[in-house]
């Protein structure tokens, strides 16, 4: 890469970059209408950094684009290693916010590493599983190593705790380990597993935790506890209606009857102000961004780019899938952002960096 | 054979359609909330996010029949801010000119305006004063009106009125009675608050303005009220009562111009909060003579001449005595009702009969309430005839364990004075809107026939006697140039506590109405809680002279007895009110008297009233003040006429007067009655 390519910007991917920039779009004017009047300046400043965060993502995604995805490989260790240790430093002498530790403050901006961690096992799995597995697929010992892999961050994020991204770990983990192909014995042999450990597994969640996992079925049975998240979200998107209320007139979310606006359930926030056609707008850019970026994996062209822009993409479609459940009452709360949309620096960045390998992944389609 | 990569293509595509799956899910998930639970999550958004104030609009005055206003509401103004607007909206030189203005320090409004988004600048302020202050078309200032009652008279008829409460709803009399007309719509507003309770200041939302509260125009009129409180309290002072109450009543339809109530122990709110002359019953006593009499009359149980041997003083039946203040020997009705005979009265009761006595006093409107608007009316007590014994019945006849409220025996005097009719009071003539635009008005109601015109005339005459006649026990209710007609009534009051006769505590009454021949005015007189003395006709009767002397002259009422010839200026010969001499009925056309101080006749169709019951020279008096010609045949009294009442017509009315009066020395069944029931 001594000398720039023109053809990387013949093909630069523009849809998923367009697609990225129409999210944010989403989420800055949902952060813009939480926060709509709250102070006499015009510009709120989680408006403000909101966009600062977007500007750097977007310099990041542009760079990353240009970049050779191949060359990330060779990295994938090294990055797996520093994520390790920053979620090891969040475990240590993390900053605490409601309960959860998860964030290194560093004076200017606290910097999430589960958000870092999403890439970084992405990374590690897909360079692991780079070579085809053998005729019939992997057995359960070629995938020994990955579990250790997920294990590491996964129990680390579980510890925060953050129950969702240790679960989009596991998810993407899976993805990957699905696509990259096993023995369907294997699979099956998996499957069953993690149905066997699920009772276990509720033997170690928090009280709250099983609270809410159990309250998303009958949610009117506390609505002021367990049950209030999953109210006020089916409130603020079923008062919507049709058309919505009209930017800056969601009255549930602007009148903080709506938890967490502008993170886990943003997605209320939007569909209250934009109604059934707003909500089916977004879920049409995230259903392009994954179609697109499927399409580039069974398109790219080595087994490490297919996996790692699977991996991605899987980021995309887990976190939106369990954000959407559960803004809508079909899934348990557990807190999950909506990729590219909810406001936090650590999850934009990471998010647009993550649309930079994929436009990486569909550029270099063309150059070798 | 697929290639590894093309296998690896299929595992990916069937991920993408999976994605598909999920996303007709999630649309799903997404219609059903938003049109199946949508208005049910639609009302729960509502429900969490909005609230409602009332903001209470301008009292309605009430003013009496002549428009004096007996209550009124002051328009107080107080000014408020809203901070983030008037702090965009002005200068900080601009907002110290402000606080000027109002009188208030500068920097401490700096202070709170930049502090809480609502601040109120200063409340209670007069509207002129708010007006002086130039606040219009300053952003973020405004003006809220503040409702607070006053009553401009005083505690004049303050029974009557009532209270309002601070927040503007009736508590009592008129102002609870009529509290939704005079209330008015209150101005209603909803706000959007957040999570925490917190209204959003600048989201109100005008649901409804305001409209002002109606004023009612009572029936009362302040000069004879004020006339009445003035004597009643006069009149504590030298009895030495302890309470007084007066009713004042037009007979004929049932408005009452004057309802005062005074206490010797007064205290301002009590005075405001309840209405003796409806709420409170007392012993009749001797008043209920009248009653009786005209209930014997009626039933033919007695006739005018019958003879009655009074016992000379001292009757003793059924295990008591029953005296009278003077021994009598033979007494007709009329004498008995003018000595005020206890023994010939309980005689007369006995005589009717419990079902018969009972049937005429509930005639009467006793033991009802007589449905005046008013709030808190007792029915009074009157026990059912079944549970009668015969001294009971005997005691009955002179007005003892029986209750009335001064407003029943009012109405019950009114019903004889009127020819007959049982009417229902009102204190409240019409409402009027803001642009005087009447929302409602009370009509004269006849409720019943208590006797019949004959009865009640034949009452009239013997209760004149009362007042009249050299030994009648009311002489002292004579009033100059009229002549009256009432009875006078004392009854032992009953300690409440133990259901026995206080010994030396009375309650002296008075009721009666004048001008006897064609009586304008009911009015009943009643001190409760006399000290010492005796008769009722000795402390109210003056009373009721002095009330009926002022609301004669005050309403401008011709004196029957004038002291200066009138034939001549009069269009007609003045009819005999007696009973008929038996020659041809002259036919007697009277037409409006342009002599008189009448005001100019108005144009166009007039009400009719009822002129049945009236003597001739009534009819035409009444026919006067309602601007109609009379074309009147017979002599006597009025027994029909055409058109009826209420009827609007400006054609002369034909009333036909009968020739009968009833009184006929037709043998009774008065000693059959009186052995049968012993």
């Amino acid at each position: 890469m001594s000398r720039f390519d023109r053809r990387l910007v013949y093909h630069f991917d523009w849809t998923i970059f367009s697609l990225a920039l129409g999210l944010a779009a989403v989420g800055v004017v949902s952060v813009l209408s939480v926060t709509w009047g709250n102070t006499r300046h015009a510009l709120d400043p989680l408006v403000v950094r909101q966009l600062t965060w977007i500007a750097v993502g977007v310099v990041l995604m542009i760079t990353v684009g240009l970049f050779d995805y191949r060359s990330l490989s060779a990295w994938a260790y090294v990055f797996y290693a520093l994520t390790v240790i920053l979620l090891g430093i969040v475990a240590v002498a993390g900053h605490s916010t409601g309960g959860s530790q998860r964030w290194i403050n560093l004076g200017v901006f606290k910097l999430e590493p589960s958000e870092i961690a999403k890439l970084a096992v992405v990374l590690v799995m897909v360079h692991y599983l780079r070579e085809e597995p053998p005729r019939g697929g992997w057995n359960l010992r070629h995938i020994l190593i990955p579990g250790v892999l997920l294990a590491v961050p996964a129990v680390l994020v579980l510890k925060q705790p953050d129950l969702g991204t240790a679960l989009i770990l596991v998810l993407i983990t899976a993805t990957l380990i699905y696509a990259g192909g096993i023995n369907w014995r294997a699979g099956a042999v998996l499957l069953l597993a993690a149905m066997l450990a699920a009772p276990a597994a509720w033997h170690y969640l928090k009280p709250y935790q099983r609270e809410r996992l159990v309250s998303f079925l009958n949610p009117e049975s506390d609505p002021l506890g367990s049950g209030y998240h999953i109210i006020q979200s089916e409130i603020a998107i079923g008062s919507g209606g049709a058309w919505g209320k009209g930017l800056f007139k969601g009255t549930q979310a602007r009148l903080n009857f709506l938890p967490e606006q502008t993170t886990d359930f943003i997605f209320a926030v939007f569909t209250e102000e934009f109604g059934f056609a707003g909500s089916m707008l977004l879920l049409s850019l995230y259903v392009a961004l994954i179609v697109r970026g499927t399409w580039i994996a069974r398109h790219a062209r080595d087994r490490f780019g297919a996996l790692l822009a699977l991996g991605v993409t899987g980021i995309v479609f887990w976190q939106v899938a369990i954000n959407i459940g559960m803004a809508t009452g079909m899934l348990p709360v557990v807190g999950i952002t909506l990729p590219l949309v909810s406001y936090g620096g650590s999850s934009l960045i990471a998010m647009m960096t993550a649309m930079g390998v994929l436009i990486s992944i569909n550029t270099r389609r063309h150059l070798f | 054979m697929k290639t590894p990569a093309e296998a690896r293509r299929l595992r990916i595509g069937a991920l993408t359609a999976a994605v598909g799956g999920l996303f007709l899910l999630a649309a799903t998930r997404l219609l059903i909330l938003v049109l199946v639970d949508g208005p049910r999550l639609v009302a729960m958004a509502h429900n969490e996010h909005r609230g409602q104030i009332a903001l209470a609009a301008v009292r309605g005055s009430i003013v009496d029949r002549n428009g004096l206003p007996l209550a009124l509401s002051s328009g107080t103004e107080s000014v408020y801010a809203r901070s983030r607007l008037l702090l965009a909206a002005t200068t900080a030189a601009q907002r110290r000119q402000i606080a000027a203005t109002l009188s208030i320090d500068a920097d401490e409004l700096e202070v709170r305006l930049h502090r809480s988004p609502f601040v109120w600048l200063a409340r209670h302020l007069r509207p002129e004063q708010v007006a002086g202050l130039k606040l219009d078309g300053i952003r973020g200032l405004g003006t809220v009106a503040e409702n607070q009652r006053f009553y401009p008279e005083g505690s004049l008829a303050a029974a009557v009125v009532g209270k309002a409460g601070v927040d503007g709803q009736g508590l009592s009399g008129i102002e609870l009675e009529y509290d939704r007309w005079v209330r008015g719509a209150p101005l209603l507003l909803e706000f959007y608050h957040d999570a925490l309770g917190h209204p959003i200041l600048n989201s109100p939302v005008e649901l409804r303005s305001a409209e002002p509260g109606a004023r009612l125009e009572l029936t009362i009129d302040t000069a004879i009220q004020s006339a009445a409180e003035e004597y009643l309290t006069a009149e504590l002072e030298e009895s030495g009562a302890r309470r007084a109450s007066a009713v004042v009543l037009d007979p004929f339809s049932g408005e009452v111009l004057a309802m005062a109530d005074v206490n010797a122990d007064k205290t301002d709110d009590a005075d405001r909060l309840h209405n003796a002359a409806v709420q409170d019953a007392f012993e009749p006593g001797s008043t209920i003579k009248g009653l009786l009499g005209a209930i014997a009359l009626d039933d033919h149980v007695i006739t005018p001449s019958r003879q009655l041997f009074c016992e000379n003083g001292a009757w003793f039946f059924d295990g008591r005595t029953i005296h009278d203040d003077s021994p009598h020997g033979w007494l007709n009705l009329g004498d008995i009702i003018e000595v005020s005979s206890n023994i010939g009265a309980a005689k007369i009761a006995l005589a009717l009969g419990a079902p018969r006595f009972y049937a005429g006093l509930a005639g009467f409107g006793l033991g009802r309430r007589t449905g005046i608007d008013l709030p808190g009316e007792s029915p009074g007590l009157m026990r059912p005839a079944a549970s009668w014994r015969p001294l009971d019945l005997a005691n009955h006849g002179f007005g003892q364990g029986i209750a009335v409220t001064p407003i029943q025996l009012a109405v019950a005097y009114g019903a004889i004075a009127n020819g007959g009719a049982l009417i229902r009071p009102y204190v409240v003539k019409a409402a009027y809107d803001a642009d005087d635009h009447r929302l409602f008005e009370n009509h004269p109601q006849v409720v019943g026939r208590a006797v019949t015109l004959q009865t009640a005339h034949l009452m009239n005459h013997l209760l004149r006697n009362v007042v009249d006649a050299p030994d009648g026990t009311g002489r002292l209710a004579q009033v100059a140039d009229f002549t009256v007609a009432g009875k006078t009534g004392t009854a032992q009051m009953v300690n409440p506590t133990t259901g026995t006769y206080y010994q030396n505590r009375l309650v002296a009454s008075f009721v009666g109405f004048v001008p006897a021949d064609d009586p304008r005015l009911v009015i009943l007189v009643v001190l409760y809680d006399v000290q010492h003395g005796h008769f009722g006709g000795l402390f109210a009767a003056p009373v009721f002279s002095k009330i009926a002397a002022n609301a004669l002259e005050h309403l401008d009422v011709t004196p029957e007895h004038p002291r200066y010839a009138t034939a001549g200026i009069l269009p007609f010969a003045p009819a005999d009110d007696g009973p008929a001499d038996g020659s041809d009925p002259p036919t007697v056309t009277a037409t409006d008297s342009s002599s008189g101080a009448a005001a100019p006749r108005p144009q166009g169709p007039q009400r009719v009233p009822s002129f049945v019951g009236l003597s001739l020279r009534s009819a035409m008096a009444l026919a006067r003040t309602y601007h109609l010609n009379l074309a009147a045949r017979g002599t006597g009294y009025v027994t029909a006429q055409e058109p009826p009442p209420g009827m609007m017509t400006d054609a002369p009315v034909r009333v036909i007067l009968s020739t009968r009066t009833g009184d006929t020395d037709a043998p009774d069944r008065f000693d059959e009655r009186l052995a049968a029931s012993r």
